[in-house]
Formats: structure tokens, C-alpha cells, sequence
């Protein structure tokens, strides 16, 4: 059974605001795909447009070439977990999630196999005679996502599963929610605003602001290679310096930052004097001989490096990582260079509204 | 800004003991997090040093002075919850103001408090407006405010980024670490987040069960955890289990199938039964030279930094790691690999009484 989930030009306003602005999406058989943004970006909107609970005001929802107009969510064929557990409190957590196949008058002994199987794969055999208020969060949360696979649906719809869950608890079940959907070959649509979590989970992620799609590309792309300044910023942590273009070189543009610093990048697409943006995440910043010069003003210890905090002469903080701790280079209070290694950075015009406005979570 | 002295202090729901003789001391101008999963007893303790709450046993001191059964007034310590609870039909000015006018204080005294406020949390220019106007981050920001304009020298946070986005939880934890520093006072955060406590803290305590398991720096609980559960929580770990060999100048501990693996001194007795824990992001794999452990890799997630790297061993137990991402591509899955850590970051703990899995149980 193939599953795709086509968006076309979907959008969703209420009055005059406008929550989700003509989306065009195409989620492939299997794959698992992130939508990202801060909150009141539309995601939570556009999701469940998807599952047929919001009826978009513009656009189309395809699910395996089929026009989902009109269609409930009850004959959408899709499992669907919510962020905040919604169990039934009064059934035991087998009966909780056998509830689709009973609905679908399946023979009892089949709602037993399948409720068994998939209680099984959440690892929650031992406890299925419990109520879910003898579980804890992760657990219930587990039990849902049991529940939304017993339907047999191959698409699955996670609307913020893990964020009434506590951190440490959120690690384990993110890579655990992963495991399952590639073991089942479902396709996934998962919504969040973790971005750690999103780059643990997805084949694709989504990032979204303000109703439109910023930019959609794999973890990976969208940690290296942003095309936006705001995806630099959202996704990762990273250092957003401005200047000018100086000179380019052999494709390596020199860069003369506002603080000072000089730093080439290897990218040549913005022309000699022109004001850019340059993205270094922290660990691809360094202390050097020579580059920009910057007061330390904080070291905090990560577990596996240090991230030391700087001022710039222009009075801008900059992180950089590094993985052991010179004292005799490194205390609060000392001066340092920083380099850049120049086939991270990414280099970006700079936008008319400044970095500030480029970047605004709200 | 007052040290905090808590002494045997216990609380009790039922059976449930959400303070177990709890001994806890906060130095002066101290930012102290308490880390734990739900459950674990860290909101009990914050209304008890708040006053809300009244321990069954124990003292709590202030500065040395018994305050056990002082007023809340008295106790002059700002709580800041997770939900922001301002007023909604008060504008920010007035939810700041709101302690101060209830005390009476002087329109001048209102000015400067407010000006001064207003200034520290940057919300200057909407001082005018009503919570439901101002975005998540700027409420919380007003609720900081308003808990600091009581004049406040002992600031009591209960997980107060919790309810926020994650991206603007990281920008706000350092504001409100450097907040409280530079207004000198003491603070005591308590929070579920690993991260959120290693970055803002001076000290830890790890919480579980209504017991501290652990007080010390974000390196001497992330680098030299007091159980296997203290090794898990904060930063996840591997775990192997086998019997010590012997415990200085570093601790052998022979597996199940012979191996012999490395770690820091411990004063476990030859033939214990032990577990050695070392953080993923400790644990190095490698495909140039011999290991401790053979294992195949099973998937790779780009994780930006980091790859994070799971893998299956010959016994079937599974082990994760955290390797720079420009390892990508020079480790893929199905690959057989070595792993190894340094024998400093290796932690030999006794055998759990009740149990591994028990112990490393996060909620």
C-alpha cells in the first residue's frame, strides 16, 4: 500500500488573519517529514487540515491521489496523536487501543492480536491492564501512538506528541517514534517547535513562520547549506556577523566584518561592496593567530566541549566551541582571535530590515 | 541575598515521600538548579522554602536564622512559576506595580521600581500593554518582573521556560541567569531540562524520589555522576555490566564475555558485581584500531553538531554515540566498529539493589 499526502495552495484564514498561507507539499510513501516553526506559525493549523479536523478556506488535501474535500476525519484513514494525551480514562490501555478495530466491529480475537502487536512495539505488554492514569507521561504517550497504529493506517499524524513529556523523556521516545515508523514503513507527518527534535526524527523537515513555508530540505541541508538567515538561526545555534564584501578571490570571498575581523568564506555570489550577513555555528569558530578580536566573557562546560561567549569590539557576543579547555588561552576577561573556517560559513545579503527582523521567532 | 539551609526536611502525600529527609544548602548569590524528572519532589521543596507549604519534619534556615514556620511576607523570596499568571484585565505596568501598591509604597518608590523594571526585562515600550498582547516570552518576562519589584532577595523559579518554545527557551536562559546576577540574589531554579541546568547553573542537585542523589558543578555531575541513574539523566549513557577486577589506579570490570573494560578509580571491592557507565557522547568509535567492544552499526542521524550513531552488539544489547558530524559518510550503517572511551570517562557504580533497568528508569 502506497501512502502520499499532497498540499495544494492550502491555506486557512480566520477573518482577516490569515493562519496558514497556500502551502504546496508533497510527502512521499514512507517518508518521515517535520513541520517546524515557533509557535503560531500555522502548523498546528496546517496539520490538522491534513487529518480533516479544520476545513481550509483555500487549496486542496490529496492522500494517495484522492481529493480529501468534504472527507471526515473518521474516513481519512489515519492515525492521529495529539499532544496532550487524550486516552480514555475509564478503559484499560489494551481496550484503549484496540478501540479502531472494535469500532470496525473486527472479531474480538483479532482487536486482541492487533492491540497486542503494536503494545508490544511500544514496549508496553506488561502494562496493558492498567488504566492510563497508572502510567506515566511517556508511557501514555506510547499507548496513544499504540492506539493511532492499530487503526492500520499507514499515515501517521503526530501533532507536538512529546511536548507534555519531560526533556529526558522526549530523547528517548524521539528516536523510539522514529524506529517504529521506518519498521512499519509508514509515511509521517510530525509537527513540532523543538528543533533537536525535528533533526532527529525526519527524512524532511518543513520550517515554517508566520503561515508560509520558509524552506523544507533534509536535517542536513538545513544545518549546512540554510538559504534563509532565519533557518540558520532557527535550526542550530550559530553566529549571524555583519559586513561587507572586501575582495573575491578564486570563488573564496573576503569579507570585512563590522567588528573589525576579516573573514573569507567559500562563496562568490554577492559582488564586490556589498553589505552580506555571514552564519558560523560555534563549532566552526576558533581562536587563531589573527581575525576578529573579542574579550571572552563566559566558558560553560557542555559535557563533551566548552562554548566560550565573546565580545566583539563592536560590542556583539559570539559563541565558539572548543573541545578541551587551554587555560592559559581561554579565561573570562581574556582577549582572543577568532577564525572562521570558510567552507561552513554561509554568506547572505543582508536584508533591508536588518538581521533583527530576519530572525524574529514572534 | 541569603544562604539557604534546608535540614532533614520531609514531606509526605500518602505514601508518596516528595521530600525524604532532604538536607540541601544554597550559598550566598548562588543560581542553584534542582534537576529531576516529574515527580521527583522538586515543586514540593520550592513551596516549602516559599513558605507556601509547611514541611512535616525538618528546618529550613535563612541566612543561618530558623524560618521553618515563618510568615510568607517575611521570607522575602519571589516565586516564578511555569504558567505566568499575571493578571489578565491589568496592563504590564500594573501587574508589576501590583505588590507594591498592595504594600501602599509611594508614588516614587512606584516610578523607580517600575522604570528600573521595565529596563531590565526590556519591555520599556509596552508598559501599556495587556498580557494577551504580549507574546509567551515577554509574559514571562512581565512575571519575572513583577516577582522581582516585591523586593525580592531570594528568587524561587519553578521550571519558568517550560511553557515556552524551545528556540526561545535557549535565548532566555541566559537573561534570566545574568538577571539574577546582576541583581545579586540568590536563586533556586528547579527544572526537568539537562541542558537548561548545565548552561545556567553555578551548582546541580539532581533530585528523585524527594532525595538529593547529587550536589556539585555541571562538570562534576556530568564527569563524575554519583549513580547510574545521575549518569543517565543528565546526558544519557551506555551502560555494561560485569565484576570489578579491581578498583585503583583505575577500575577493571570483567563482562560477561571476558572483556575487560576501563575506568575511573572506585572503592568497589574485588568481585563485586558492577555496571560501568560512560556518556554516548563520550563513547568513540572507530574502525582503525581495537576497541573494548565490537559493534554494528545500525542507523546514523544527522543531528547537526553531532551524529547521533546507534548500534547493536554481539549480545544484542544496544549502545548509542554522539560523533562530530564530519564523520559523516566515513561510518555507515552495517559497519562493523571498535568502541572505546577514555578510562576517565568511564564510572564504576555497584550493582543498583533494585535493578538497572529500575534505576535508570527517567520518570
Amino acid at each position: 500500500m502506497m501512502v502520499e499526502v499532497k498540499l495544494v495552495g492550502l491555506g486557512k484564514r480566520y477573518g482577516p488573519v490569515t493562519a496558514v498561507h497556500k502551502v504546496d507539499l508533497t510527502v512521499r510513501d514512507k517518508e518521515y517529514v517535520t513541520i517546524l516553526g515557533p509557535s503560531g506559525c500555522g502548523k498546528t493549523t496546517l496539520i490538522r487540515m491534513i487529518a480533516g479536523i479544520i476545513e481550509p478556506t483555500e487549496g486542496k488535501v490529496f492522500i494517495d491521489g484522492k481529493d480529501m474535500t468534504g472527507v471526515p476525519i473518521e474516513d481519512r484513514y489515519i492515525g492521529y496523536v495529539f499532544q496532550n494525551i487524550a486516552l480514555f480514562p475509564h478503559l484499560t490501555v489494551q481496550d484503549n487501543v484496540s478501540y479502531g478495530p472494535r469500532a470496525r466491529d473486527m472479531p474480538r480475537e483479532d482487536q486482541m492480536r492487533i492491540s497486542k502487536r503494536f503494545l508490544d512495539m511500544v514496549k508496553l505488554l506488561d502494562k496493558m491492564g492498567m488504566l492510563p492514569g497508572e502510567l506515566c507521561g511517556g508511557e501514555q504517550q506510547k499507548a496513544s501512538l499504540a492506539r493511532a497504529l492499530s487503526s492500520g493506517s499507514k499515515l501517521l499524524l503526530l501533532d507536538e506528541p512529546l511536548s507534555a513529556l519531560d526533556s529526558r523523556v522526549r530523547v528517548d521516545l524521539r528516536y523510539e517514534l522514529r524506529r517504529l515508523a521506518k519498521e512499519l514503513g509508514l509515511t509521517t507527518i510530525h509537527v513540532t517547535h523543538d528543533q533537536e527534535e525535528a533533526q532527529s526524527v525526519s527524512d524532511r523537515i518543513v520550517l515554517m513562520r508566520a503561515g508560509t513555508v520558509v524552506e523544507t530540505g533534509t536535517p542536513e541541508e538545513l544545518y549546512t547549506r540554510p538559504k534563509r538567515i532565519f533557518t540558520a538561526n532557527f535550526i542550530g545555534e550559530t553566529n549571524l556577523l555583519d559586513g561587507w564584501v572586501l575582495e573575491i578571490k578564486d570563488g573564496v570571498s573576503v569579507i570585512e566584518l563590522r567588528n573589525g575581523g576579516k573573514v573569507k568564506v567559500n562563496q562568490a555570489d554577492r559582488p564586490v561592496g556589498d553589505a552580506v550577513v555571514i552564519s558560523v555555528r560555534p563549532e566552526f569558530m576558533f581562536p587563531a593567530d589573527e581575525g576578529m578580536r573579542a574579550t571572552v566573557t563566559s566558558i560553560t562546560y557542555m559535557g563533551t566541549y566548552w562554548r566560550v561567549t565573546a565580545n566583539t569590539e563592536d560590542e556583539e557576543e559570539v559563541g565558539f566551541d572548543t573541545a578541551t579547555l587551554d587555560e592559559n588561552l581561554l579565561t573570562i576577561g581574556k582577549e582572543v582571535y577568532l577564525a572562521v573556517n570558510p567552507k561552513t560559513a554561509v554568506l547572505y545579503p543582508r536584508p533591508n530590515d536588518g538581521v533583527q527582523e530576519a530572525i524574529k521567532l514572534e | 541575598m541569603p544562604t539557604v539551609k534546608l535540614v532533614k526536611l520531609s514531606k509526605s502525600y500518602g505514601d508518596i515521600k516528595a521530600a525524604d529527609n532532604l538536607d540541601l544548602e544554597v550559598k550566598d548569590g548562588e543560581y542553584l538548579c534542582v534537576l529531576g524528572p516529574t515527580g521527583a519532589g522538586k515543586t514540593t521543596l520550592l513551596r516549602m522554602i516559599s513558605g507556601l507549604l509547611a514541611p512535616d519534619k525538618g528546618k529550613i534556615f535563612f541566612n543561618g536564622k530558623d524560618y521553618t514556620v515563618k510568615e510568607i511576607e517575611e521570607r522575602k523570596a519571589a516565586l516564578l512559576s511555569q504558567t505566568y499568571a499575571l493578571f489578565p484585565q491589568l496592563t504590564v505596568e500594573e501587574n508589576i506595580l501590583f505588590g507594591l501598591d498592595i504594600r501602599g509604597a509611594d508614588e516614587r518608590t512606584k516610578e523607580q521600581v517600575l522604570i528600573s523594571m521595565l529596563d531590565l526585562v526590556r519591555l520599556s515600550g509596552r508598559s501599556d500593554a495587556f498580557p494577551r498582547e504580549l507574546s509567551g516570552g515577554m509574559q514571562q518576562r512581565t512575571a519575572l518582573a513583577r516577582a522581582l519589584a516585591s523586593g525580592a532577595d531570594l528568587l524561587l523559579l519553578d521550571e519558568p521556560l517550560r511553557a515556552l518554545d524551545a528556540r526561545l527557551r535557549i535565548s532566555l536562559r541566559t537573561e534570566l541567569r545574568s538577571l539574577a546576577k546582576t541583581l545579586n540574589m540568590t536563586a533556586i531554579h528547579v527544572t526537568h531540562d539537562q541542558d537548561e541546568a548545565l548552561v545556567m547553573a553555578d551548582r546541580v542537585a539532581v533530585i528523585r524520589d524527594g532525595r538529593i542523589l547529587q550536589i556539585g558543578t555541571p562538570k562534576e555531575v556530568w564527569d563524575e555522576p554519583a549513580t547510574p541513574f545521575v549518569a543517565n539523566f543528565v546526558g544519557q549513557s551506555n551502560f555494561f555490566t560485569g565484576e570489578v577486577l579491581q578498583s585503583s589506579p583505575l577500575t577493571l570490570l570483567r563482562t560477561p564475555e571476558g572483556t575487560v573494560l576501563k575506568g575511573r578509580p572506585s572503592d568497589l571491592p574485588q568481585g563485586t558485581s558492577a555496571v560501568l557507565g560512560v556518556k554516548i557522547g563520550n563513547t568513540e568509535l572507530t574502525k582503525e584500531r581495537k576497541g573494548y567492544l565490537k559493534a554494528r552499526v545500525e542507523r546514523i542521524i544527522f543531528e547537526g553538531r553531532n551524529l547521533h550513531v546507534d548500534m547493536v552488539m554481539d549480545s544484542g544489547q544496544r549502545i548509542s554515540s554522539k560523533v562530530p558530524s564530519w564523520r559523516k559518510g566515513k561510518i555507515v550503517a552495517g559497519d562493523m566498529v571498535e568502541i572505546y572511551w577514555e578510562e576517565s570517562k568511564g564510572t564504576v557504580f555497584p550493582m543498583p539493589p533494585s535493578g538497572l533497568e529500575n534505576e535508570l528508569k527517567v520518570e
